[in-house]
C-alpha cells in the first residue's frame, strides 16, 4: 500500500479540512452564546432548550440530515430566506456539508464551553464589576480568557466530529466528488465497490493521522493556554 | 413497525421459553426466520410476511438495509436465514463464497427504473436515445442512487445506453440510498431523480415523469436464497411462499413484477 | 465624606436590617461571623440588591428603593478588597493593577500620570509587577488587590476581612500598608472585621453588628468598651496614650488617660500618640495596693458598675483617671473582695499583655 493519492482523494482531503474548519469557525460564536445561556440563564423551558441543543447527539445522523433538508433545503423556509437575502445556498454545495458538520459537532462544542463557563469563579467577575467594568467588558476581559481552554477543547471535538461526519452530510447534500465528498463519504463510496478496500484504507489512515494531529495540537495549545491564564492542571 | 412487532413477539416467545422450560418443544419450533432484505422491499415484504404468519407460518423477523451491507454482514457471519438482494451481483457474491444454498436460489421479483420530479405539476419527459436530460436540468442536479447500490448501477447503465451519461456525469448528486434520493427530489433540492418504480409509487411527494426502456439496463431482478448457515427448517418454506400467487399479489400491488423463475446455475 | 446606610434585606432565612452613618476615615463593620457584615458590604458594592432602604455617599444616592435608584456596580465607584484577593489569574500583576484604570479611562476618567507609581510604592509591590498571581504569597496577593482597588479611583473602599485568610505574620505585614492607604489616599474605608485588635488599630467609627442588626455604632473606644467582656475574650477598654519615654531596661513609659503604664518597647518616638486595647481578661482587681506582685502596672481606680453574672464570670467596670477600664472577674472574687459600685480599688494590668496589643498609632491620629 502506498500513499500515492489520486486527485479525487486529495480533493476530498482538502475539502474535509475546509468543511471542518468552516464548520468550527462558523459555529464558534453561536456555541459560546448558547453555552452562556445554558450556563448562566434560568428561564422556563431551559430544559427543553438544552435537550434541543443536544438533539444531534441522540438522533440518527440520517434523521438530522433529513431535518436539515426540511429547514435549510432550497425550498424550505430558512433555506429559501438565506438564499434570497444572503445568496447563501446549501443545496449540494460544500457550504451545506459545513452546515451539517457544524450541526453534528454543535452539542460537543457547546458542552465543553458550558462546562468551562460553569467552572469560572464568578467572584472574579464581581471583582471586575467593582473595578468599573460594565457587564459586556467583564465577559470580554475576564470570562472569555478564562474559558479559552474550554473553547479550544470544544473546538477540537467539533472539528474531529466534523471530519468524521457522514450520515447527515450525505443525506443533506449528497456525496458529490469535489463538492460535498469529504474523506468520510469517500471512504464510504470506496467500501461499497469491489476492490475499493485499498483506497478506503489509505483514506482511513489519513483521517486517523489528521484527527490525531488535531487532538495533539489542541492538547499542546490547551496546556499553553492554561499556563498563560495561570491555571495549573490538577 | 411490523418487523418491530415481530421482534417484540419473538422476544416475548423467548422470555416465555425461559420462564417455562417444560413447554420447550413447542417454543423451539417457533424460532423466527431471520430475513435480510434490500431496503427497497420494505412495505411490500412486510405485507407478504403478515400473510405468511397469518397462514400459520413460522414468525419472521426482517432486517432491511442496502444489499451490499447485508451481503457483507452475512459474509461475516450474521445470523440470517434468508437473503433477498436488490440485484444479482450481491447474490452471486455470496454464492461464489458458498454462503447461500444454490438449490434455494430463485429470481423472485422484477422492477423498473423511472425518472421522477417533485410532485408539483412536472411535465412528462420523453425518454429515448440522446434525450434532452441536460437541458431539462438547467444548472441543477440529477439525483442518482450511489453507484454502489443497485438502483444507482441501473440508472447509470440506462443513461449510458441512451447516450446521455457523458453529458450529465458531472451534474449528478449521489444519494446514499433510494429513500434519500426520493427525499432530495420530493423536497425540491433537485428537479429530477432516478429511482425504482416501486419507490416512486410509495412517495406522494414525487411524480413519475418517464420510465426507462426495459432494454436500456440489465434486468432488475430481486433474487432470494436461503443462507448456507441457516439452521431454521422453515426458511425454505418461507422462500417458496414468497413465490406463490398469494404473496405475488402483494408485491405486484407495490409495483413489482413477479418473475418466480429459478435461475440456471452459471 | 459621609456614608449613610439604612437597608433591609431578606436572603434565605436571614434578615438584615441595618442602619448607620459615619464620616470617619475608617468605619469598621464589626461582629461575629454570620452577623451580616459581608451581606452589608455586598449591598454597599451593589453586588446584592436590598429589598428596601437607601444608601447615600456624600448625599448622592447609590441606592434608594423609594426613588428607584440602583446605581450599577460598575458605576458606583466603590472599590472592593475581598477576603481572598480575587486577582485575575490570566493577567500579570501589572495588568491586574491597571484593570480598574483602563476601565476608568474607557469611561472617560483619567487618573494622574504618577498615580500608578505612587500606589505601587505605597504598597511595596514594585518587584511583583511582572509576576502572575499564581506565583504570589497570600500577603503579596492581598497587597496587589488593595492596589488594584485603589487604582480604580474609588470614592469609597470596601475591605471585607482582607486579613482573615492570612497568618499572623502576613497580617502584621499588611496592617501598616492599610494604615498608609487610609492616611495617604483620603479614600474613606469601610473595613469588615471580627477582630477587636484590627478594629481598634484602624477604625474611627465602629459599627457593631449581630444577627443582621446594628447593635452599636460610635467611636471605637465607646463601642469596643461596651462589648460584653463575659462573652468575648477580646473585649476590653481602648485607651488613648502618648509615649512618655524609653526606660533603660527596654520598656516604654506611656501616659494614658487611665494613668501611667509601662509596656515593652513600641518603637515610637516620645510624644507619639497611640491607641491601646486593654482586654478585660487581662485586668485584675485588688481591694488594697498589692505588695510583692510581679505586675508593674497598678492603677488606682473606682468600681462603677458590677455587671450581671454569666455563669461564674462577672464584668466589673472601673473608672481610672479619665478612662474606663473593664475587668473580667469570677463571681467568687467579687464576693470575697466585697466589690460594689463606688468602692475604691486598684486595677492591675500586665505589661506583656499590653505589649501584644500595643498598636503603632493610626497615622491619622498622629499630629
Amino acid at each position: 500500500m502506498t500513499l500515492d493519492l489520486t486527485p479525487e482523494e486529495t480533493t476530498a482531503i482538502w475539502l474535509t479540512l475546509r468543511v471542518a474548519l468552516v464548520a468550527v469557525a462558523a459555529s464558534l460564536p453561536v456555541a459560546i452564546l448558547v453555552a452562556w445561556v445554558l450556563a448562566r440563564c434560568r428561564f422556563p423551558g431551559i430544559v427543553l432548550f438544552d435537550a434541543i441543543v443536544h438533539l444531534p447527539l441522540t438522533l440518527p445522523p440520517v434523521v438530522t440530515g433529513f431535518l436539515l433538508l426540511l429547514v435549510f433545503g432550497r425550498r424550505a423556509p430558512v433555506g429559501a430566506f438565506l438564499a434570497e437575502h444572503f445568496g447563501l445556498v446549501f443545496s449540494f454545495r460544500w457550504t451545506g456539508a459545513a452546515l451539517a458538520a457544524a450541526v453534528m459537532g454543535f452539542p460537543l462544542f457547546v458542552r465543553a464551553i458550558r462546562l468551562s463557563i460553569e467552572a469560572v469563579d464568578r467572584r472574579l467577575e464581581d471583582a471586575a464589576s467593582t473595578l468599573g467594568a460594565p457587564r459586556a467588558l467583564v465577559a470580554l476581559t475576564v470570562t472569555l480568557p478564562l474559558i479559552l481552554p474550554g473553547i479550544l477543547a470544544g473546538g477540537v471535538l467539533a472539528f474531529a466530529r466534523a471530519m468524521g461526519e457522514f450520515g447527515a452530510t450525505v443525506t443533506f447534500v449528497s456525496n458529490i466528488p469535489g463538492e460535498t465528498q469529504t474523506i468520510a463519504s469517500a471512504i464510504y463510496t470506496y467500501t461499497q465497490v469491489p476492490g475499493g478496500d485499498g483506497p478506503a484504507l489509505r483514506l482511513t489512515l489519513i483521517s486517523v493521522v489528521l484527527s490525531l494531529g488535531a487532538l495533539v495540537l489542541s492538547e499542546l495549545l490547551a496546556r499553553r493556554t492554561r499556563r498563560a491564564i495561570g491555571q495549573t492542571r490538577p | 413497525m411490523r418487523s418491530l412487532r415481530t421482534l417484540l413477539a419473538a422476544g416475548v416467545v423467548a422470555l416465555a421459553g425461559l420462564a417455562t422450560p417444560l413447554a420447550a418443544p413447542q417454543a423451539q419450533a417457533a424460532d423466527p426466520i431471520v430475513v435480510f432484505a434490500a431496503v427497497s422491499l420494505k412495505g411490500a415484504l412486510d405485507g407478504a410476511v403478515a400473510l405468511y404468519e397469518a397462514d400459520g407460518g413460522a414468525p419472521v423477523t426482517v432486517s432491511y438495509a442496502g444489499s451490499s451491507a447485508l451481503a457483507k454482514q452475512i459474509e461475516s457471519g450474521a445470523p440470517a436465514d434468508v437473503f433477498i438482494s436488490a440485484d444479482l451481483d450481491w447474490m452471486t457474491y455470496l454464492a461464489e463464497k458458498n454462503l447461500v444454498r444454490a438449490d434455494t436460489e430463485r429470481r423472485l421479483l422484477g422492477n423498473r427504473i423511472v425518472l421522477i420530479a417533485p410532485n408539483d405539476g412536472a411535465k412528462p419527459v420523453a425518454i429515448g436515445p440522446d434525450f434532452a436530460l441536460t437541458a431539462a436540468l438547467g444548472d441543477e442536479r440529477l439525483v442518482l442512487c450511489d453507484l454502489a447500490v443497485p438502483c444507482g448501477k441501473y440508472g447509470k447503465a440506462a443513461l449510458e445506453t441512451l447516450g446521455v451519461w457523458g453529458s450529465v456525469e458531472g451534474r449528478i448528486a449521489f444519494a446514499e440510498n433510494v429513500r434519500a434520493a426520493l427525499a432530495f427530489v420530493s423536497r425540491g433540492e433537485a428537479p429530477y431523480g432516478i429511482v425504482y418504480a416501486t419507490d416512486a409509487a410509495a412517495d406522494p411527494g414525487v411524480a413519475v415523469v418517464g420510465t426507462f426502456p426495459e432494454d436500456s439496463h440489465p434486468p432488475i431482478v430481486y433474487p432470494v436464497a436461503v443462507t448456507a448457515d441457516s439452521k431454521n427448517p422453515a426458511a425454505a418454506a418461507f422462500v417458496d411462499f414468497l413465490a406463490t400467487p398469494k404473496a405475488g399479489a402483494v408485491f405486484e400491488k407495490a409495483g413489482f413484477t413477479m418473475l418466480g423463475e429459478r435461475p440456471t446455475t452459471n | 465624606m459621609r456614608l449613610e446606610v439604612e437597608v433591609r434585606h431578606l436572603q434565605g432565612g436571614f434578615r438584615l436590617d441595618a442602619a448607620f452613618a459615619s464620616d470617619a476615615a475608617v468605619t469598621a463593620l464589626f461582629g461575629p461571623s454570620g452577623s451580616g457584615k459581608t451581606t452589608l458590604v455586598n449591598i454597599l458594592a451593589g453586588l446584592i440588591r436590598p429589598s428596601e432602604g437607601r444608601i447615600t455617599l456624600d448625599g448622592l444616592a447609590l441606592f434608594d428603593a423609594a426613588r428607584r435608584i440602583d446605581v450599577p456596580v460598575h458605576k458606583r465607584g466603590v472599590g472592593y478588597v475581598f477576603q481572598e484577593a480575587r486577582l485575575f489569574p490570566h493577567l500579570s500583576v501589572r495588568s491586574n493593577l491597571g484593570y480598574g484604570r483602563r476601565m476608568a479611562a474607557l469611561a472617560g476618567r483619567r487618573g494622574a500620570a504618577d498615580e500608578f507609581d505612587r500606589v505601587v510604592a505605597l504598597l511595596g509591590i514594585s518587584a511583583l509587577l511582572d509576576r502572575k498571581p499564581a506565583g504570589l504569597s497570600g500577603g503579596e496577593a492581598q497587597r496587589v488587590a488593595i492596589g488594584r482597588a485603589l487604582l480604580a479611583r474609588p470614592r469609597l473602599l470596601l475591605m471585607d476581612e482582607p486579613l482573615a485568610a492570612l497568618d499572623t505574620a502576613r497580617k502584621a505585614e499588611i496592617l501598616p500598608y492599610l494604615e498608609q492607604v487610609a492616611a495617604e489616599t483620603r479614600v474613606p474605608i469601610v473595613y469588615v472585621s471580627h477582630s477587636v485588635p484590627e478594629v481598634v488599630r484602624l477604625a474611627g467609627t465602629v459599627v457593631a453588628m449581630d444577627h443582621g442588626r446594628v447593635v452599636a455604632c460610635g467611636p471605637a473606644d465607646k463601642v469596643i468598651g461596651g462589648l460584653d467582656a463575659t462573652a468575648s475574650d477580646d473585649a476590653g477598654a481602648v485607651l488613648d496614650a502618648v509615649v512618655a519615654g524609653e526606660e533603660a531596661d527596654g520598656l516604654t513609659r506611656l501616659d494614658t488617660n487611665a494613668g501611667p503604664l509601662l509596656v515593652p518597647a513600641v518603637g515610637r518616638p516620645t510624644g507619639a500618640r497611640l491607641r491601646l486595647l486593654v482586654r478585660a481578661r487581662d485586668v485584675l482587681v485588688a481591694s488594697e495596693h498589692p505588695q510583692g506582685l510581679s505586675a508593674l502596672n497598678v492603677l488606682p481606680a473606682t468600681v462603677t458598675v458590677i455587671g450581671a453574672p454569666h455563669g461564674a464570670a462577672v464584668e466589673v467596670t472601673l473608672a481610672a483617671g479619665s478612662a474606663t477600664l473593664h475587668a473580667r472577674l469570677t463571681r467568687r472574687a467579687v464576693e470575697t473582695l466585697a466589690l460594689a459600685a463606688g468602692r475604691p480599688c486598684f486595677a492591675i494590668v500586665k505589661a506583656s499583655t499590653l505589649a501584644d496589643e500595643s498598636a503603632p498609632p493610626p497615622p491619622w491620629l498622629t499630629p
